[in-house]
């Protein structure tokens, strides 16, 4: 397990995006959703390998808040299920990423999301 | 039908705020802003014309998702504005406005303007190197870069677009508005200049399915590929995400950095295109990365030899 980031380093009402570990090739987007902590690779599915969605740094909401969106095309993303529901992957859905909290609040995750990263289906 | 290329392209996007200060951060300046947007300007006044989606000035939506709401075209004179008119008036709406200028949608339902041009002439220097055999293009003591040199987007060079029907709209843009084929990408689509214009694109087509409709990117001129590359790296280190570059492209040659915005589409700082006329002969290559580019390279942060020997 790799550490991520802390627990109060996730505002509620905001996306986060965290790398696993230095140089890795994709962050990981975390976010809270209905009380619970959520986190998806940062991967859109439009290309092979997928790519980088936020415009800035942490930006990962679409305009209105209501969705995830890949600020490459446009895509949007249901938050609870990272299903595309408009653009360009229509039918894909983001990878989601298994969090575990420690007790201290350090949210960890696999190992293999250091690797080589990306969404492909 | 002399056109000579985009003064400016609609967006009507929801964060508004966020996109201000994007163009802002990119390097365009603001005119007319306030809290419903603004023309967003490069230094030849071609620009981003900002909107709320919702905002009742602006041109219908297409139906996908897509923020672009118009291309404004720019002409010579009011003849020419009058010659694409007579043409378009054959089989479709042709609104006249107040100023003089026309509004139509081509055969996939994409909104265009045709204004007299507000491009204003540039009178700057390109980028200068020395080579050997070559005369020296900067003088004795003139340097080349410096921390907080220039490197503002000089004009609006070409937009890319998503289109579910290649063969309609290539018919229309070549057939009645005098758009030339410059290459062609085998399973993307082809180049376009129109006919006023040398530059090797101004508009690129990519084929796509109905419900992906729209903007891929559009994308601004710089001085040359330092400028390209300082302008690049300034936007990085203020927190933008680069998505493609810098590199440089082999069909039309001009350098890339692409950038995610929140436009909905790419945004692009580019640099020294191939110019071309008519007696150029299109080629063709099968899209994919080794026809995209002659090189690609990847930002990181600045770093140097130096400090010893790490870990004992
Ligand atoms: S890369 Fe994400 S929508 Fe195209
Ligand atoms: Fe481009």
């Amino acid at each position: 397990m790799l550490r991520l980031c802390h627990i109060d380093d996730v505002p509620k009402g905001a996306t986060r995006g965290f790398l696993p570990a230095p140089g890795a090739p994709r962050r990981v987007i975390v976010l809270w959703h209905d009380g619970q902590l959520l986190a998806y690779a940062d991967a859109c599915p439009h290309y092979r390998g997928g790519t980088p969605m936020a415009w800035r740094t942490d930006a990962y909401l679409s305009g209105d808040g209501r969705h995830l969106e890949c600020h490459a095309h446009g895509a949007l993303f249901d938050i609870a299920s990272g299903d595309c529901i408009a653009g360009p992957c229509l039918g894909r859905r983001l990878t989601k990423v298994a969090l575990h909290v420690d007790e201290d609040g350090t949210i960890l995750v696999p190992d293999h999301v250091a690797g080589r990263g990306g969404s492909e289906r | 039908m002399q056109i000579s290329g985009l003064d400016y392209l609609v967006f009507g996007v929801d964060d508004l705020v966020g996109a201000q200060r994007y163009l802002e951060d990119f390097g365009l300046a603001p005119v007319d802003q306030d809290e419903t947007g603004g023309l967003y300007e490069a230094l030849d006044g071609t620009g981003i014309i900002l909107r709320k989606r919702d905002d009742p000035r602006l041109p219908e939506a297409l139906s996908t998702r897509s923020m672009l709401r118009q291309q404004v075209l720019g002409v010579r004179d009011a003849s020419a504005i009058d010659a694409i008119e007579a043409e378009l008036a054959k089989d479709r709406r042709v609104t006249r406005l107040a100023d003089g200028s026309i509004e139509f949608r081509d055969p996939l339902g994409f909104n265009l303007k045709v204004q007299i041009t507000r491009r204003r002439p540039l009178d700057l220097p390109a980028e200068k190197i020395n080579a050997p055999g070559a005369p020296a293009q900067r003088a004795a003591n003139e340097i080349g870069v410096w921390e907080d040199m220039p490197a503002r987007p000089r004009s609006l060079s070409h937009v890319v677009l998503f289109v579910p029907d290649m063969d309609k709209i290539v018919a229309f843009y070549t057939g009645r508005l005098g758009f030339r084929i410059t290459d062609v990408l085998t399973g993307a689509g082809p180049f376009l200049r129109p006919a006023a214009n040398d530059d090797h694109h101004t508009h690129f087509f990519i084929r796509t399915p109905e419900y992906m409709q729209g903007c891929e990117h559009l994308a601004f001129h710089m001085g040359g590929p330092t400028e390209l590359m300082v302008a690049g790296s300034r936007f990085t280190r203020k927190g933008y995400q680069s998505f493609w570059g810098p590199g440089r492209h082999k069909f039309g040659s001009n350098w890339f950095w692409y950038f995610n915005s929140p436009l909905g589409c790419h945004v692009e700082y580019d640099a020294d295109m191939d110019k071309h006329d008519d007696s150029w002969v299109a080629r063709e290559a099968p899209s994919g990365p080794e026809a995209s580019q002659i090189f690609l390279l990847q930002w990181r942060e600045k770093w140097a030899p130096g400090g010893g020997p790490e870990g004992k």
